[in-house]
């Protein structure tokens, strides 16, 4: 055995992919030594609950998703508190502040960070508006909502992330305006007339919209008539929308996108587009080198091009596959096909309060694709067709919204019948 | 590997499950037990954990009533799951961790002993033998004494257990229009094995289906048509293992394709179709749809299982019961209930008949064709066979 097949097989990143790929090493027989990099000194978490436990929804341990005793039957060195600064992809070797450490095989497996692109410098003192995605953002987001003097809260962005937030908020009785720049919510995930009907359900929970603007300024004000009972929060958020209107908040939570972390990959080293690039088998274009989760761009089914499908089980997939084509590697064999990634879609679900959304799939609508819209008195469903060359059609689209979001009911029955409907016309 | 056999189907479901607890809320099964369906994966792992031989582990699984009453009071019908936004796989799940709670003895005999259709006696073909109910002239690619086994079909129809056994003049009126419609057909009167699954038996329900695609590449049948989406799916899955180039479409979709015309017309009440929870993408229900000349939108349709999956029943009848309940209650008074398994009707027909409603149950086909089902006859016939003659010899089999 030489040197780099002595190394350990490297994961960067604790998170979802991370762990799902030092799963599939052990289940497909690899016993060496598996060496996880963590930039924190807790146990992997999951950022789907970071906005359960900042509405109050979930305790803290709540949202670490594996023990330490599962964990540990995985028999992993985890050095934590160690980013990954820099990869040597010709050396073989990752730099860290804990020092350099070699590797055979090495997944990247570091997510994304929240952004707050187009925010404005605040006027007036420092403020760091909120954002979500670790356990520390969701730590303080959770203290400004458990905070009395914190009444009212601006949620800038329309994403799953931004209405995740607010509806944080709303489960902490803040009383929330939510600006986006779209004209509607929930971005690129509905059409108008789901995403209408969505904010049908926002309005309702006392919700202002200001859609289609922006947050042009911001300036940290003293708050008038601040005393004892605000909890001693003398400062408020003044905010200039794009249209010209001026209002005043406690606190601004932005979720305007997410970048990848792949600030330690030497350009040219490896191919990134928005993301790593990766084969079937999640290699990228280093064969000693994979990627899975929000860092990998992977085939997406219904265009066939390789995009990043930001969810939580592309990521368990994705980390899956990875770790089982380096266990067979290291094996000394081939990865077979049946350990492939099948490609996946994109699949949303989002509930705040009693308003249900549920999406899959593409929301491109070409000149070619047709769209049927279907409405009862609690839900509508519009469904994307596309014309398939040898006659009839394919679904590859859906959104649904339902007035009442009730587990196990007919509204979930039916979002779960189009994705598998979905993915099978793609397959 | 392990004490359990299979831990490697709880490693995976381990990683994909984020523990948001929605799967919980949907399922009374799982509220019950307080657990989400990672829970179970995990409580599995941990017991493994624990015990050091197969002895301990048995008894720490036992021991967990909770973690008992998900696994066995599972229907698989895949409410949770469809609830889950990652959409993770209760079936592969609790059917891995049936095959360890059999191996490790944890579910009595008293629970699948009359269900073992890949032996010669079962339920439902004591029931036929019993009545006299027979289909050697369909099953043609068998040879009997009186004729040599044919080939050369063009079809084979697969009515499933259910319809066989308690729809006798359903099922021949049914492959009589097979017939007509699709050509040369022959008759597949076995089963597709979904009992042996719900007890454990992953293995020998394959072993069964594979046996059956086989038999059906031996038939030459180019075709294969199948009553119920359970049947259907499954025997899909064999004839890929195996490798047999059939295909497989269910009877809605070979019926609206040869133009077939319904025999009666249908009912003036309001129908109410019983979605099979084996449809998993709602094919069939769109099949079932067009066929009944329908819109998809026009009918109520009610989701998930009728009560009668995975062997509930034997766990625990109340919660089969309740399950009956809780899906007939979406069927608004005075209307018909359309079945699309024959399992299902039957389900039904076994609830009504200790809760009566003012509601029809039927399956679909019998909306189509002249003959029906006949209930109590069926449940007459069903409970009489224990006390006859046949009773001793039932109770023998069946131990
Ligand atoms: C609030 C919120 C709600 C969401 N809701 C949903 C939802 O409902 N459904 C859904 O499917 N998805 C949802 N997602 C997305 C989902 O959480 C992600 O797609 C998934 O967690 C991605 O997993 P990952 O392993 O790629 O990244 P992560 O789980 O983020 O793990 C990456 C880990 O690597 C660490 N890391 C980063 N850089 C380095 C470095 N240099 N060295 C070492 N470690 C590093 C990160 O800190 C992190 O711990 C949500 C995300 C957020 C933030
Ligand atoms: S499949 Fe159905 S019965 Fe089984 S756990 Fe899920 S909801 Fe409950
Ligand atoms: S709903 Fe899905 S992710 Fe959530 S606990 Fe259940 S199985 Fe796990």
């Amino acid at each position: 055995m030489n040197e780099q097949q002595q190394a350990a097989v490297a994961i960067i990143g604790y998170g979802t992919a991370g762990v799902n790929a030092a799963i599939a090493l052990r289940r497909f027989g690899y016993a060496g030594v598996i060496r996880v990099f963590s930039d924190t000194n807790t146990l992997p978490y999951s950022p789907i609950l970071t906005s359960y436990y900042a509405g109050g929804q979930k305790t803290y341990d709540e949202c670490f998703p594996w023990s330490a005793e599962e964990l540990a039957e995985l028999d992993l060195e985890v050095v934590q508190d160690c980013p990954v600064t820099s990869l040597d992809v010709a050396g073989h070797a990752l730099h860290t502040p804990k020092g350099d450490f070699a590797y055979s095989k090495c997944v990247i497996a570091t997510g994304a960070t929240p952004m707050c692109y187009g925010f404005p410098q605040v006027e007036g003192g420092s403020y760091e508006p909120l954002v979500l995605r670790s356990m520390d953002d969701a730590e303080r987001l959770k203290g400004v909502l458990e905070d009395d003097s914190c009444k009212r809260v601006l949620v800038s962005g329309a994403s799953m992330v931004a209405l995740k937030t607010l509806e944080a908020c709303l489960n902490r009785g803040k009383q929330v305006t939510l600006v986006g720049m779209n004209p509607h919510v929930l971005d690129f995930n509905a059409l108008p007339q789901a995403a209408e009907r969505f904010e049908r359900g926002l309005l309702g929970y006392g919700v202002e919209l200001r859609l289609g603007q922006t947050i042009a300024a911001v300036e940290r004000v003293a708050r008038e008539g601040a005393d004892a009972a605000d909890g001693g929060r003398d400062w408020q958020l003044k905010v200039t929308f794009s249209g010209g209107d001026v209002d005043y908040f406690d606190e601004i939570s932005v979720s305007h996108g997410m970048k990848c972390n792949l600030d330690f990959v030497e350009p040219g080293t490896l191919e990134i587009d928005r993301a790593l690039v990766v084969d079937e088998f999640m290699c990228t274009s280093d064969p000693d080198v994979y990627a899975a989760g929000d860092v990998a761009q992977a085939t997406e089914l219904i265009s066939g091009q390789k995009r990043i499908v930001g969810i939580w089980k592309n990521a368990a997939l994705q980390g899956e596959c990875a770790g089982r084509a380096i266990a067979c590697e290291l094996a000394g064999a081939e990865p077979t096909a049946e350990g492939a990634f099948k490609g996946s879609i994109s699949m949303n679900t989002i509930a705040v309060k009693d308003t249900l959304f549920i999406s899959a799939g593409t929301m491109e609508v070409t000149p070619e694709r047709r769209v049927e819209v279907r409405e009862t008195d609690d839900m509508t469903v519009l469904y994307i067709f596309e014309p398939l060359p040898e006659g009839g059609e394919r679904l590859v689209g859906f959104n649904l919204v339902c007035d009442h979001d009730e587990e196990g009911s007919r509204a979930y029955d039916t979002g779960a019948m189009l994705t598998l409907r979905i993915e099978a016309a793609c397959r | 590997m392990g004490l359990l056999e299979r831990s490697d189907a709880y490693w995976k479901f381990t990683g994909q499950c984020t523990q948001c607890g929605h799967c919980t809320k949907a399922c009374d099964s799982l509220i019950a037990a307080d657990m989400t369906l990672g829970d179970i994966a995990q409580a599995l792992l941990a017991a493994e954990r624990e015990s050091e031989t197969v002895d301990q582990l048995r008894m720490n699984i036992a021991a967990n009533g909770q973690l008992v009453q998900a696994v066995r009071g599972c229907f698989f019908c895949t409410s949770c799951k469809n609830t889950c936004f990652a959409h993770n796989d209760v079936c592969d799940l609790i059917y891995n961790a049936r095959v360890d709670f059999q191996k490790l003895g944890l579910i009595p005999r008293e629970a699948w002993s009359s269900v073992l259709v890949d032996e010669e006696w079962d339920i439902f073909t004591a029931y036929r033998a019993i009545h006299g109910i027979g289909y050697s002239d369909l099953t043609r690619h068998v040879a009997t004494e009186e004729a040599p086994a044919q080939t050369g079909f063009d079809v084979a129809f697969f009515p499933g257990c259910s319809l066989a056994a308690y729809g006798p003049e359903l099922t021949r009126e049914i492959f009589a229009t097979v017939e007509e419609l699709g050509g040369k057909a022959t008759m597949i009167d076995h089963c597709c094995g979904s009992s042996l699954k719900s007890a454990g038996f992953f293995d020998r329900a394959e072993t069964l289906c594979d046996n059956n695609s086989r038999e059906i590449e031996q038939s030459g049948a180019k075709q294969l048509v199948c009553v119920c989406p359970g049947c259907a799916n499954d025997m899909k899955k064999a004839l890929e293992r195996t490798g047999v180039d059939v295909e497989v479409v269910s009877l809605a979709a070979f019926l609206n394709e040869h133009g077939f015309t319904p025999k009666r017309e249908l009912p003036d009440t309001p129908l109410c179709i019983s979605k099979s929870c084996q449809d998993r993408d709602g094919t069939y229900l769109e099949q079932t749809c067009e066929l009944l000349g329908v819109d998809e939108q026009t009918p109520t349709i009610f989701h998930g299982c009728c009560g009668a999956g995975g062997a509930v029943s034997a766990f625990d009848p109340d919660r089969q019961a309740a399950q009956a309940d809780s899906k007939l209650s979406f069927a608004e008074d005075g209307s018909t209930v359309v079945t699309m398994c024959p399992t299902c009707t039957y389900t039904y027909a076994f609830r009504m008949m200790s809760a009566p409603r003012n509601l029809q149950n039927k399956h679909y086909t019998e909306l189509l064709f002249e003959s029906q089902f006949d209930w109590s006859t069926v449940f007459y016939q069903l409970n009489s066979m224990w006390y006859g003659e046949y009773g001793a010899w039932l109770a023998q089999v069946f131990a």
